[in-house]
């Protein structure tokens, strides 16, 4: 059985970066050690390139060039450097050729950097403030596509044909097909990486939210946060449009087409201004 | 050839018969791609929203975003490379909503609809289109011969 493969991978899946949950940890002080923080970050090479590359991005708007990790930790600020060492680490895990399930690997990364944008967007509309685990969960949401995408290649055309004839939603499809869906396996990585009940969930039932807990934000913040990012066309993947819409989702947050219709204006400024955020892949 | 890529809220239009304009990922969104046989001029225009009434500050900056301010700079585009409105082919894409369409996340209908209007008003017909349904295109407008195609997300193509 495929699923039977798939599961045992995720015990091969490598570990999440400890960086990413110590760094964490750290500036939930506000106090934090400058050189303390700069020490942990340069600990992990990759992530140290990624933070450099991504450092100087219009988005994050340093007001002055950053050019070292101690610069960084300095000028970023607390927030944006939570968010910044997240994305650096997080992105290793898209950084593989990605094969039927995701057009290019850069496409679902693009996707992902995408919703993880308009989460905030979200979140300071709707919670008045960034939110910083649901920034890595937007982040995370569809990392099962990952491993979907290398082991259910052969499977991937008949999942898209029952798509195409319009009698599945994509996820119904992948559980027909593979027996277990993308989201349900992004639940079961995060589980692996031992990651709070919260972000599991996230991933979990980032397309059903209503099986999800009434008050689970984050869920629904990123549900919310990938709908829009679908239709304004920053798909990602194959399934693109195939997924059945939860309506609940607008009176929950008390949320007009209006507020859609600026969340989306604003978020595709916000990717203007985040190329560098995209390009480390 | 060389492919002119239209990002979203974008606008090109050329008259290189070389040239083919693209644009990719439509979901909701729209493509309105028009071409003048006898001038052989081609534009495409890639908009997100309706209705420009939503942020005026934005609209100037980027006509592109919305229906009502791309479109007419789409037309004005093409007549100053020498197009002519009475000649001018008119094909749309795009408009796509999520499966269960709930009435909510109604942009995809209402972009439609305001590109109705918008033509309706200045007395514009669309030749062809392949608008609404549950999947995302790519539509790609050949300024050599204005043949345009449209590629769904499933892989099928569709010349318009």
């Amino acid at each position: 059985m495929i699923i039977g493969k798939i599961l045992q991978l995720i015990e091969h899946i490598p570990a999440f970066p400890t960086v990413i949950l110590k760094a964490g940890e750290m500036l939930k002080d506000d106090d934090y050690s400058v050189n303390a923080l700069t020490d942990l970050i340069k600990f992990d090479q990759a992530i140290a390139a990624n933070v450099l590359k991504m450092s100087n991005s219009a988005y994050l708007s340093p007001r002055h060039r950053i050019r070292t990790i101690r610069d960084a930790v300095i000028y970023l600020g607390q927030e944006n450097l939570v968010k910044v060492v997240q994305m650096a680490g997080v992105s290793r895990f898209f950084a593989k050729t990605g094969r039927g399930y995701v057009s290019t690997a850069h496409e679902l990364w693009e996707h992902s950097v995408a919703v993880a944008l308009m989460s905030q967007i979200l979140a300071r509309k709707i919670l008045k403030r960034d939110d910083e685990t649901l920034y890595l969960a937007a982040l995370l949401h569809d990392v099962g596509k990952m491993v979907m995408g290398e082991f259910v290649y052969d499977s991937f055309g008949i999942i898209m044909n029952m798509v195409a004839r319009q009698s599945h939603s994509f996820l119904e499809a992948e559980e027909a097909v593979i027996g277990i869906n993308h989201a349900a396996l992004g639940g079961k990585i995060a589980e692996r990486w031992n990651y709070p009940e919260e972000i599991k969930n996230a991933l979990t039932y980032h397309h059903r939210p209503d099986l999800a807990r009434d008050d689970d934000m984050i869920t629904w913040l990123v549900y919310l946060a990938d709908q829009i990012c679908l239709l304004a066309g920053f798909t990602g993947g194959m399934d693109g449009l195939a997924h059945r819409g939860v309506s609940d989702v607008m009176k929950k947050f008390d949320f007009y087409e209006k507020d859609l219709e600026l969340g989306m204006m604003q978020l595709v400024e916000d990717l203007q201004h985040a190329r560098e955020l995209v390009l480390i892949i | 050839m060389s492919d002119i890529v239209i990002g979203i809220a974008d606008l090109k239009f050329s008259n290189n018969r070389n040239d083919v304009l693209v644009t990719y990922a439509l979901g909701s969104c729209i493509a309105v791609a028009i071409y003048d046989p006898a001038a052989k001029v081609g534009g495409l225009l890639h908009y997100m929203l309706p209705d420009s009434s939503l942020d005026a500050v934005k609209a100037r900056a980027t006509p592109g975003m919305f229906a009502d301010t791309g479109i007419p700079l789409l037309f004005k585009s093409c007549y100053n490379m020498g197009a002519d409105k009475r000649r001018i082919i008119v094909k749309v894409a795009g408009g796509a909503s999520i499966l269960d369409n709930t009435n909510y996340f109604r942009i995809g209908e209402k972009n439609i609809m305001a590109l109705r209007q918008i033509f309706w008003r200045n007395k514009v017909f669309i030749d062809n289109e392949d608008t609404g349904e549950n999947y995302n295109r790519t539509l790609r407008l050949d300024v050599a011969d204005g043949k345009v195609v449209v590629k769904s997300s499933s892989g099928t193509k569709r010349e318009l």
